[in-house]
């Protein structure tokens, strides 16, 4: 193979390449377009506090915050995804007011405003926990994409399969990621150091 | 002659037969504070030093209507906790309980579970005799 014929090859394939590279960038979905999936996440609401009197989330407004859906009987996801977020909040070093930590019930059947009060209160650490009638909090699971469902337990009693994920939220009360159990504790104090700069 | 071989046959059948039994050894158990009717959870170490296996198929606690082994799974993000049935402990292993994954719930609780408060668990196991652990109540800090 001559020099001349190894170099059109060569020549050809980062011609190649680069039409490749055009079309990718092409078909990537605009920054808009991205934004508009996000924002669809979240949005306002107004649901039950745990002094039980209406809590709008504009009160949440200009703080970041981190959303949990879950429920006070649940004896293990719950408490950890809670003790988790209040000692990321320690490690970020910026105080309780660097990010609200809000805990929204999925089984509003048994947990009034006194029982979120209450469980709230466990984290050694201020955590806004929210109720609401089963509509409400339907409609506020619905706004984030977050899942439950009632699980018959033995004994009469009830447990409830939930997401599992944190949601986080920008000052301005955009969404902005998800906070998952199985990711290290270094992606999550990144994300939560981005939320808050 | 034949009388010896099968002597010395009848020792060695028996050295294969005879298992070392299991050892079960119950260390580091907490579980964290409750408020009102919630369920608690403890979280243990079972060890099991002998040569064979055993399960773990309950446990008993007098500060609670129940105890009952559970297991979370993680599945498309959803939180799912389940009865765990029984649990294989195998022979010179562990099994560490951590949050998140397996752990002991105290449904119907007498009164809530208080930092600093300690409280009697017995484990049952299939072969091995019920072992008891003191549980202490951490702080949410200290876990």
């Amino acid at each position: 193979m001559t020099h001349r014929r190894l170099r059109t090859i060569l020549w050809t394939l980062v011609g190649i390449a680069a039409a490749c590279g055009m079309l990718v960038a092409v078909q990537r979905p605009s920054p808009t377009a991205e934004e508009a999936a996000l924002a669809s996440i979240g949005g306002p609401f107004t649901l039950t506090g745990a002094d039980g009197r209406p809590f709008s989330s504009t009160r949440l407004d200009g703080r970041p915050a981190a959303i949990f859906f879950g429920f006070t009987n649940c004896p293990d996801v719950c408490p950890v995804t809670l003790a988790r977020l209040t000692k990321l909040r320690r490690q970020l070093g910026k105080g309780d007011d660097a990010v609200s930590i809000v805990f929204i019930t999925v089984d509003p059947e048994r947990d009034g405003p006194a029982e979120v009060a209450s469980y709230a209160k466990l984290f050694g650490a201020p955590v806004i926990g929210l109720t609401g009638s089963t509509a409400e909090i339907e409609r506020v699971k619905q706004q984030f994409g977050a899942f439950s469902q009632k699980v018959e337990q033995p004994g009469g009693t009830y447990s409830v399969d939930h997401t599992a994920s944190v949601f986080l939220i920008d000052r301005n009360g955009r969404f902005v990621a998800t906070l998952s159990p199985e990711e290290g504790e270094q992606v999550a104090l990144a994300k939560l150091e981005r939320l808050v700069t | 002659m034949i009388r010896s071989l099968s002597v010395l046959g009848l020792f060695v059948l028996a050295a294969c037969g005879q298992q070392e039994a299991a050892e079960i050894e119950l260390s580091r158990a907490w579980a964290r504070p409750t408020v009102g009717q919630a369920p608690g959870a403890v979280y243990l170490t079972i060890e099991n030093r002998g040569g064979s296996h055993d399960r773990l198929t309950g446990a008993f606690t007098d500060r609670a209507a129940m105890a009952m082994i559970h297991q979370n799974e993680m599945a498309d993000g959803i939180a799912k906790m389940r009865m765990a049935g029984e649990i294989n402990i195998p022979a010179h292993d562990r099994i560490e309980m951590r949050p998140g994954g397996t752990h002991v719930m105290l449904e119907g609780l007498r009164a809530p579970l208080k930092t600093g408060d300690n409280f009697d668990l017995v484990l049952r196991f299939r072969n091995s005799k019920d072992q008891t652990v003191k549980v202490t109540v951490l702080r949410a800090d200290a876990q």
